[in-house]
């Protein structure tokens, strides 16, 4: 299902600043080139879809706010030489198309969880082969049927890295991995309970991301998408997303753009009532119009019936009492999965203390690996944003 | 974008629920007696809760009720009541409300008061905890550990050396009520125990230890004094536990990836 409109959009706190490659009124192949990063000009930005653009919005300092597209069939798909990318002594090759192609910029490293710069080598790379978020499809099911690509996009993963790449996969549904054989890939099974599936809780368990040893992480079905690109030179036109929630009459999974028009996604689904749409999984999914990022899943949320103005003073008792007091308890240790000293972890964030942040671990983690202890404590301020800033001020004193 | 359960006073209602069981047999047995030194000690925290709510916006919390409860049943008998009035105030508002109330506290208000009145007023008798009170103790572990608010790991340590003490032939035939009690009213108190997986184990042992410890060799103390002295040590301690625990976590963690 390719919605008619698509869009790529960035909030101002991503500073992802641009150059435009086409003009408002372009056609455009799918998979062509529209934007190059100003930072690192190799990382490419594509179009979702065979497309008309009708509106490029840039911010201050040319950063992105949105690109628009308008959906033009006849418009063709792009092709990419994959002649040097396919010989396996150029890396060099492989990470130019994946940078021109617009596939660079669904690997994700971390610390920090930004795209990976063009020349950075990572001490190990994570294929997510289950997702346990709630609603969210299954990645073995976008990829059944295509063990061919997923075989040609985890060999050309092992040529992006000297480390290991780990294969996350759900215990209960094991994939084939027959094709691939090298002792550098590592198969690790996992009980699909969230937030086991999460890449941050496997990242911290088996090869935990430092400043010196970035680790990536990358969804399965992307990995088949580098395989298909490696084969055929076509970036891939659609990835499954679920479209579900308790404000849908029906759940469903549809094959769709990057990009998409979410409204159009669930349009027909919703029950009748104010509803609010989010990109992501209605724990770390942000209100949304277009698919965002990596998003692999639309959930539809009924707005809660809003309460009466709470009384004056209970209002001044609940703001008074900021940061809100958490209790150890057993709730809290399975948020995180067992996978560190939770009260520990919560108390280092909440004190400013980088460095038992670090040593616990925490250099590891993105804002969706803690969107549970959130949802779990009722944290205020919440677990998530105290996480980011976290996050942000090592990366301020570490470009020092 | 969707709120959970376990805010705090979620976790307080959970800890109250539990411990109903002990409050019941425990007015059962006591009668009105029972009843009235509840609702005095329910008086006193609640007085202060209210104060420390209205001067400094802190909201109340039910936890108060649990440490009103653990009063009721351990604090000193025949003490007049102008020494219960400084006790419980003592204990509620220097041990929990100063530090802004349930979940930044370090110590267990009730505990803090009972050992108060214990140092203060040494030749009030401690109250004898009967054997079905004693007994009551278990489901509220039950409820605890079932509902998360208590930790498995520091009940079982406790019993551990416990029961190792008991097979070497230290004798518990009347102090294990008092135990029982002081281990689910004081020790598993989720905001002043240890708070990392090895620590609450350690925290067991080590409340498990230190009873055992007086019970061999504090002839003169009555069962709740050394309930409430271990109980006191054992929370006093926790934080350094916790150190321990986090330390053994780091260097194992290092040794496995490095």
């Amino acid at each position: 299902m390719i919605t008619e409109e698509a869009a790529i959009t960035a909030r101002a706190q991503d500073d992802l600043r641009v150059e435009p490659l086409v003009e408002e009124g372009n056609l455009v192949e799918q998979g062509a080139p529209v934007l190059e990063m100003r930072r690192h000009l190799a990382i490419k930005i594509v179009a979702p879809m065979p497309c008309r653009v009708a509106a490029i919005r840039l911010g201050p300092g040319h950063r992105l706010s949105s690109i628009l597209f308008f959906h033009e069939p006849g418009a063709g798909r792009h092709t990419y030489d994959t002649k040097l990318a396919n010989r396996s002594d150029d890396p060099g090759a492989l990470r130019d198309l994946l940078l021109a192609s617009g596939m660079w910029r669904l690997l994700r490293s971390r610390p920090f969880g930004q795209v990976p710069v063009p020349t950075q080598m990572p001490a190990a790379i994570f294929v997510m082969g289950l997702d346990t978020r709630p609603l969210a499809p299954a990645p073995h099911r976008a990829v059944a049927n295509r063990d061919d690509d997923v075989a040609r996009g985890l060999h050309a993963l092992l040529r992006l890295t000297d480390g290991p790449v780990y294969l996350c996969q759900d215990r209960s549904a094991p994939l084939s991995t027959a094709a691939v054989t090298s002792d550098r890939l590592h198969l690790v099974s996992i009980r699909a309970s969230h937030p086991l599936g999460l890449p941050g809780q496997q990242i911290h368990r088996h090869r935990p991301a430092t400043i010196d040893r970035p680790v990536w992480d990358v969804h399965l079905e992307d990995v088949a998408g580098i395989g298909a690109l490696l084969a055929t030179g076509l970036v891939p036109e659609t990835r499954l997303v679920s479209v579900g929630g308790p404000a849908l009459r029906e759940a469903r999974e549809v094959h769709c753009q990057p990009g998409a028009d979410l409204r159009h996604l669930s349009h027909g689904l919703v029950k009748p009532g104010p509803h609010v749409v989010l990109s992501g999984s209605a724990l770390d999914g942000r209100e949304a119009h277009w698919l965002l990022g990596r998003d692999r899943q639309t959930t539809v949320l009924e707005i809660p019936h809003r309460p009466a103005r709470p009384h004056w003073f209970q209002a001044a008792l609940s703001r008074a009492s900021r940061p809100k007091p958490l209790i150890p308890t057993a709730a809290l240790e399975q948020a995180f999965g067992g996978a560190l000293p939770a009260v520990p972890f919560l108390r280092a964030m909440a004190s400013g203390n980088a460095e038992l942040f670090t040593r616990l671990g925490g250099l590891s983690l993105l804002e969706e690996d803690v969107a549970l202890v959130d949802y779990v404590t009722r944290a205020e301020p919440g677990i998530t944003a105290m996480l980011s800033s976290m996050l942000d001020r090592i990366a301020a004193e570490e470009a020092v | 974008m969707i709120k959970g359960l376990w805010d705090r006073e979620t976790v307080a209602l959970m800890w109250l629920v539990a411990v109903f069981p002990l409050a019941i047999v425990w007015i059962h047995h006591g009668g009105l007696d029972a009843v009235g030194r509840l609702i005095f000690f329910l008086a006193v925290a609640g007085f202060w809760h209210v104060i420390f709510m209205l001067v400094r916006a802190q909201p109340p919390s039910w936890a108060g009720v649990v440490t009103a409860l653990a009063l009721a049943i351990l604090a000193q008998q025949e003490l007049g009541l102008v020494p219960l009035l400084i006790g419980t105030s003592f204990g509620v508002v220097i041990a929990e409300l100063v530090f802004g109330g349930w979940g930044r506290n370090v110590l267990n208000p009730a505990t803090v008061t009972l050992a108060f009145l214990g140092f203060g007023f040494p030749s009030a008798p401690w109250p004898d905890i009967i054997v079905p009170v004693g007994w009551a103790a278990i489901p509220v572990a039950l409820i605890g550990i079932l509902a998360g608010v208590m930790s498995l790991r520091i009940v079982a340590g406790a019993v551990l050396v416990l029961g190792i003490a008991w097979m070497m032939g230290l004798d518990m035939s009347e102090t294990y009520p008092a135990l029982l009690v002081g281990l689910v009213l004081l020790v598993c108190d989720p905001v002043a125990s240890a708070s990392t997986a090895l620590g609450r184990w350690l925290n067991g042992i080590l409340f498990g230890g230190l009873a055992a410890m007086f019970l061999a060799y504090w002839s003169e103390a009555a069962a709740v004094q050394i309930v409430v002295s271990a109980a006191l040590l054992a929370s006093l301690v926790a934080p350094i536990l916790d150190e321990i625990a986090i330390a053994l976590w780091l260097a194992r963690r290092r040794r496995r990836l490095g």
